[in-house]
């Protein structure tokens, strides 16, 4: 399969990775972590930006300006949000690919995936609506070409055009409305990653303390080199401008400038939203309904195998039959991953996983030791 | 008599996603460059229980080795890093206390990495012979199931 050439190209990467970082700080086995890193930054760097942001139309750009030239490290905290945004975005990428290219990305781990791809969506979301509440020039432009866009959507294009663009005039609440997106969408991401976690046992969200130094040094570095700048007062300039657009976030303003017809511009977008929700149903099924089982005669109750199922797999229930013993593991057949991580638990041999069991193991032991002592 | 006669008894635990050893692996499982270390497979390193490292030593090898993948790689998150720790003795259950813990050692190497596992196998042979069988002393594991990183 192709996949198996993509868990080849990740591995040789690590590889690499791991000469330079070592094992123990190597970034990519932080993939979930990094995201989680900018996300904080972003809060941080944000509730400062909030402090003083006015959304209305003749306030918003001095506001910023404010912001940019009156305020002790005001421009470095700017510069932050806008770096730190496009980092979220890069390293939920990664982390996107590397779960798909190393192939844990479908069946025990649909839940995290499907979520995943809510929670791309929302990221891109919010930069998007970040980039607009600047509302220099540029911005405005921006805002005129984005609510365009929703305009051609079907259906809802008018009713969203309206919603951003009373009377398709910008007003003070058009700025209101894109602030109070900016603000309520992380909101939504937060539900999401819960979602997100809701089937991995002990997420690990924290990468360790050097790495988050050194990307926060590149941050810093990044943001010294080229702080942000603020374009031209729109309540004055002239309307034509250039515009940089930061694809990350900007590429469907971008493609309509290049002469994309708004409808390509969506089918792209929906298309990659759809594909990406699919390709977890394409791969063929490989547990085919394998999942470990308990022999109920054996298992004590000890709840070993519950506390290191990594996939959330296994629960605890009261048990009333002549044993002793009060709990019993049940596993759900819907979660498990049949990793066999219960049978190295389970020190009862009250647990096994179809594909391996531990009797076989230890046997093959003995007779290879016996065949050749001999 | 063969030319293994003097070798040290190896028997290694491995993990299916770590080392690719699908050309390096005679019919009966051992190491085509070394017939004294016998492989045998398991889907995830976490699923080795301690028990079955002993039940080796008990049996008659003079050494046992766990391999799975890097700690942070585990395809099931947490396989390698359990058995580690269990190798350590901070998880339960924890390999018993009486066993000659220097015969034991863990890997974590990748697919890519059959060489490394090469390298160090040989190490653990070299060290398994000078190391005296009647003096059992338990020495820690640490040293030898930190030895990839
Ligand atoms: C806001 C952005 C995101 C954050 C903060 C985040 C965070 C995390 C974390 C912390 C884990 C647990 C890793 C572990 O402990 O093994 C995880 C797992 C996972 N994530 Fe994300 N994630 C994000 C976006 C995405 C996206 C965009 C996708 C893909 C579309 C995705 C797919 C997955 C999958 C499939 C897993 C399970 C991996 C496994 O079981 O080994 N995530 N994520
Ligand atoms: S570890 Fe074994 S004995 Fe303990 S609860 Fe799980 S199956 Fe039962
Ligand atoms: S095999 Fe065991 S540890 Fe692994 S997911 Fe299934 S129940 Fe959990």
């Amino acid at each position: 399969m192709y996949t198996e050439r993509l868990q080849t190209f990740t591995l040789w990467i690590e590889k690499g990775l791991n000469k330079v970082f070592s094992q123990k700080y190597n970034p990519f086995y932080y993939h979930g972590a990094l995201p989680n890193f900018f996300i904080w930054t972003l809060f941080i760097s944000g509730l400062l930006l909030f402090a003083y942001y006015v959304p209305t139309m003749t306030k918003a750009y001095p506001s910023v300006k404010y912001i940019t030239e009156q305020i002790p490290f005001g421009n470095a905290f700017r510069s932050i949000h806008r770096y730190a945004a496009d980092g979220m975005m890069i390293f939920v990428l990664l982390h996107m690919l590397r779960v798909w290219f190393t192939d844990r990305y479908r069946e025990y781990r649909i839940i995290p995936w499907l979520t995943g791809v809510i929670l791309l969506t929302i990221t891109f979301l919010v930069g998007l609506t970040g980039y607009l509440l600047i509302w220099d020039q540029e911005a405005v432009n921006l805002t005129s070409m984005t609510v365009n866009l929703l305009g051609a959507l079907p259906l809802v294009g008018a009713g969203l055009a309206e919603f951003f663009m009373p009377g398709g005039k910008m007003v003070d609440f058009t700025l209101t409305r894109l602030l109070f997106l900016h603000l309520a969408i992380p909101g939504l991401l937060m539900f999401f990653l819960w979602m997100h976690y809701l089937r991995i046992t002990r997420p690990v969200t924290d990468a360790p303390a050097p790495l988050y130094l050194l990307l926060l040094g590149g941050l810093f570095m990044i943001c010294g080199f080229f702080p942000v700048e603020l374009g031209a007062d729109p309540n004055r300039a002239a309307f034509s401008q250039s515009i940089s657009f930061d694809l990350l976030y900007m590429w469907p303003q971008w493609l309509a400038v290049k002469g994309w017809d708004a409808g390509w511009v969506w089918a792209l977008t929906l298309g990659v939203i759809v594909a990406l929700l699919w390709l977890p149903y394409l791969h063929k099924k490989t547990l085919r309904g394998q999942f470990a089982h308990v022999k109920f005669e054996n298992c004590t109750g000890c709840s070993l195998c519950y506390h290191d199922c990594p996939y959330e797999a296994i629960e605890m229930v009261d048990r009333d039959d002549d044993t002793r013993f009060k709990r019993l593991a049940v596993v759900d057949a819907g979660r498990c991953s049949n990793c066999g991580l219960c049978v190295g638990a389970c020190a009862f041999k009250a647990i096994e996983i179809p594909r391996r069991e531990s009797a076989d193991v230890l046997e093959e032991i003995k007779v290879a030791l016996a065949t050749t002592s001999s | 008599m063969t030319s293994t006669e003097n070798k040290e008894k190896i028997i290694g635990l491995v993990c299916e996603r770590s080392v690719e050893l699908k050309d390096q692996l005679d019919e009966k499982g051992c190491l085509k460059d070394d017939p004294n270390v016998q492989i045998i497979k398991v889907p995830c390193s976490g699923m080795i229980q301690p028990i079955m490292l002993e039940t080796a030593l008990k049996n008659g090898a003079d050494g046992t080795f766990a391999c799975g993948c890097r700690i942070g790689d585990c395809h099931y998150r947490e396989g390698n890093k359990f058995l580690r720790e269990r190798l350590l003795g901070t998880r339960m259950p924890k390999i018993k206390p009486s066993t000659d813990q220097r015969r034991i050692q863990a890997y974590w190497l990748s697919v890519l990495e059959y060489e490394k596992l090469q390298e160090m196998v040989g190490d653990f042979q070299e060290y398994l012979k000078t190391i005296d069988s009647s003096d059992a002393a338990t020495g820690s594991a640490s040293q030898a199931v930190e030895a990839s990183s």
